[in-house]
């Protein structure tokens, strides 16, 4: 398949889905596999997205990993399926069956005669802060984006180049795969339609001021503890103190951190109640005399998720506080405290903690990055839907960059974008 | 004038709410309130108040009205706004609180245990009615000295350590107490002030 599309003539037949994260990879694979041509643009250096990050999946508590395996195979299977990593569309133009895409591709510095042997990373001695860890750790600057990584190859952070690692990277190279001289660049799809799946971003913790997340290591965000629980993260899957590397074992649990808040995300991000319980259930298993307490407006455990809710519940280690936290300061020990006010009995509350997640929410990456012009627009919360409910204009939106999902809601949403993009490229065929 | 209860006397009234949110100021916003704690768990002297603001809000909806109108949690907010500013639902808790606190004397509701706000604020505005400035010694000798001379010696030694480290710091001034210049003018405003309040 011609990667520009170009050949399929005025009304092009291919689908063009922005994001590889489930739900686009999901998008991807469902239009691919009812016998249509699809581009998949990814702007990190591997698909899997915020899914990919994850320690264990709620309710379950299976491994994401798995799921994410059976899509690469299910993608290295299908031949009609491109995907195109570091590439980011920087403008949309056209109309339903005649978009033209504007990409912009970023240096791996890595091409596909990688066979990820690792010697350029055993020959750099940059390091950089681990984006797949956020940054808990540093990893050296060339580096696999993760063990389990679609494509399966290095990738060069320009940091590396910049410290002028690049000759060298490529002399120990073996396979000819480090290009030191790889520079951004720019090129046009043609495509008859576009998903847009581009996901979500943690909200940041910093704006949650009173909550003090940059005065103690020892308080991190839900998506920082899905990288402390799983065994290739900052720790080997160990649920440590960061200030000391001690057990955690008096952990709270803040939800609404930032979500359902006026000051900060009006809407409720719907998962991070369930969130929080799975990481309540990391503790415990982790620890037999290990204390969770979960302050909460309310739990919201949508959909068929309410047995996990009482199945964590049931567990009398895991303590349910009716409170949204005024307050988290550092004692004079490094501890942090939490204070409020427990709103079942009205008393006034100041407790120490050896740990304290903030259950921050998914914020739509729209809000930061290019929305196209044309079919789109971002509601009140930057969440991107198509302009035209009623009209099938070829452009739509799926997974979190739609609306606060989890993976199977993400999965569904991506199936019903998938349909409707075959519609519009069968209509103007 | 702000109209009367609806049913005074009653102990639960279920058109109480209604009331607070047609009389008091932002209390329509009160409706928008979800019982996060946020405020009350926020407040300075939270542990001071009977009630604080979060179940005074509940107190409300729940028709509460004798329990409301003497409540001691209006008097005793110090306008800090910590609640306001960190209110998920933007909720104006300090001016929904000043207003029920006017409206509490407005309407001849005392809160239960307001003798020590009663006397502070005595000993306050006599403070800043004599010299336009508020003298920390005075207005608190004063306020001691209101609930008798074992009292006020008691509550004294408790807070003298205090009392010499503000002195030894610079931050209690030792000396006559600071004036304004114009006192005569200072008093024709608060007598004017007296008179418009009194108009209704
Ligand atoms: C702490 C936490 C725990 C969670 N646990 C669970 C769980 O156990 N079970 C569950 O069902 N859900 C869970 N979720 C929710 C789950 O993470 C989301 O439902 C899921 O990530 C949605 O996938 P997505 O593809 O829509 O977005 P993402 O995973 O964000 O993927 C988007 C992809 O698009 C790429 N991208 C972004 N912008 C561009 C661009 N401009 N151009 C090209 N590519 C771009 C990104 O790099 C990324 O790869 C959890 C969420 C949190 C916060
Ligand atoms: S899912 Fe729970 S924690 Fe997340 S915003 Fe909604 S209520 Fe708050
Ligand atoms: S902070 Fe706001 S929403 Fe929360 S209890 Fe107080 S008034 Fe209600």
């Amino acid at each position: 398949m011609p990667v520009d599309g170009k050949e399929a003539g005025p009304a092009s037949q291919t689908i063009l889905v922005v994001g590889g994260g489930i739900a686009g990879i999901s998008a991807a694979l469902e239009a691919a596999e009812t016998g249509h041509d699809v581009v998949l643009l990814e702007k990190g250096p591997s698909l899997g997205g915020r899914v990919s990050k994850l320690n264990r999946y709620f309710p379950k508590l299976c491994h994401p990993t798995c799921g994410l395996e059976i899509n690469y195979q299910r993608i290295r299977k299908n031949p009609r399926l491109k995907v195109l990593t570091m590439c980011e569309p920087t403008n949309v133009a056209g109309s339903r069956g005649a978009f033209t895409v504007t990409v912009k591709r970023h240096p791996r510095f890595v091409n596909e005669k990688c066979t990820s042997c690792g010697d350029c990373a055993a020959a750099t001695e940059t390091m950089v802060p681990n984006p797949f860890n956020y940054g808990l750790d540093k990893v050296k600057a060339a580096y696999l984006p993760n063990e389990h990584a679609m494509p399966m190859r290095y990738v060069i952070a320009p940091e590396a180049i910049a410290e002028g690692e690049g000759d060298k990277l490529k002399a120990a190279c073996k396979y000819g795969a480090v290009e030191p001289e790889q520079q951004e660049e720019t090129f046009d799809l043609n495509v008859g339609a576009i998903i847009w799946a581009t996901g979500w971003q943690p909200y940041d913790p910093n704006n949650l001021d009173v909550y003090s997340y940059s005065h103690s290591p020892d308080i991190i965000t839900n998506v920082e503890m899905e990288r402390l629980a799983a065994h290739d993260g900052p720790t080997q899957g160990k649920i440590v103190r960061p200030s000391n590397g001690e057990p955690a074992k008096k952990v709270a649990l803040i939800q609404c951190a930032g979500s359902r808040d006026n000051n900060h995300l009006a809407y409720c991000s719907r998962i991070c109640c369930l969130g929080s319980l799975k990481h309540a259930a990391y503790v415990r298993e982790q620890y037999a005399d290990a204390e969770v307490d979960i302050y909460y407006i309310d739990i919201r455990a949508h959909d068929k998720l309410e047995s996990f809710y009482q199945k964590v519940k049931a567990d009398p280690q895991v303590r349910f506080v009716k409170s949204k936290p005024g307050h988290i300061r550092v004692g004079e020990d490094g501890r942090p405290f939490i204070h409020g006010e427990r709103t079942i009995d009205r008393e006034v509350y100041d407790e120490p903690y050896d740990l304290i997640v903030l259950a921050t929410g998914m914020q739509p990456s729209a809000v930061a990055g290019y929305t196209p012009q044309v079919g789109l627009v971002k509601d009140d919360y930057g969440f991107v839907v198509p302009k035209e409910l009623e009209d099938n204009e070829g452009i739509f939106s799926c997974g979190v960059a739609a609306g606060p999902l989890d993976v199977s809601l993400s999965v569904q949403s991506a199936t019903a974008a998938a349909l409707k993009a075959v519609q519009a490229v069968r209509q103007s065929a | 004038m702000t109209a009367p209860l609806p049913n005074p006397g009653k102990k639960y009234d279920l058109d109480f709410a209604r009331w607070v949110y047609d009389n008091v100021n932002g209390g329509d916003k009160m409706a928008l309130c979800m019982q996060c704690g946020v405020c009350s768990g926020s407040c300075p002297i939270g542990t001071n108040m009977d009630h604080g603001p979060r179940k005074l809000f509940m107190m409300i909806r729940a028709g509460m009205q004798e329990a409301v109108m003497t409540s001691n949690t209006p008097a005793n907010c110090t306008s800090c706004y910590r609640c306001v500013v960190r209110c998920p639902r933007s909720v104006p808790v300090t001016y929904i609180l000043q207003d029920l606190l006017a409206k509490q004397a407005e309407l001849g509701y005392r809160a239960k245990d307001s003798n020590e706000n009663i006397a502070f604020a005595k000993s306050f505005w006599w403070s800043a009615r004599a010299f336009g400035r508020t003298d920390e010694r005075l207005v608190t000798a004063k306020y001691y000295w209101s609930f008798g001379p074992a009292e006020f010696w008691k509550r004294s030694m408790e807070n003298l350590k205090i009392a010499l480290g503000f002195i030894k710091k610079g931050r209690m001034h030792i000396g006559m107490p600071h004036s304004v210049k114009d006192k005569k003018g200072l008093k024709a405003i608060l007598d004017k002030a007296r008179e418009i309040e009194s108009r209704g």
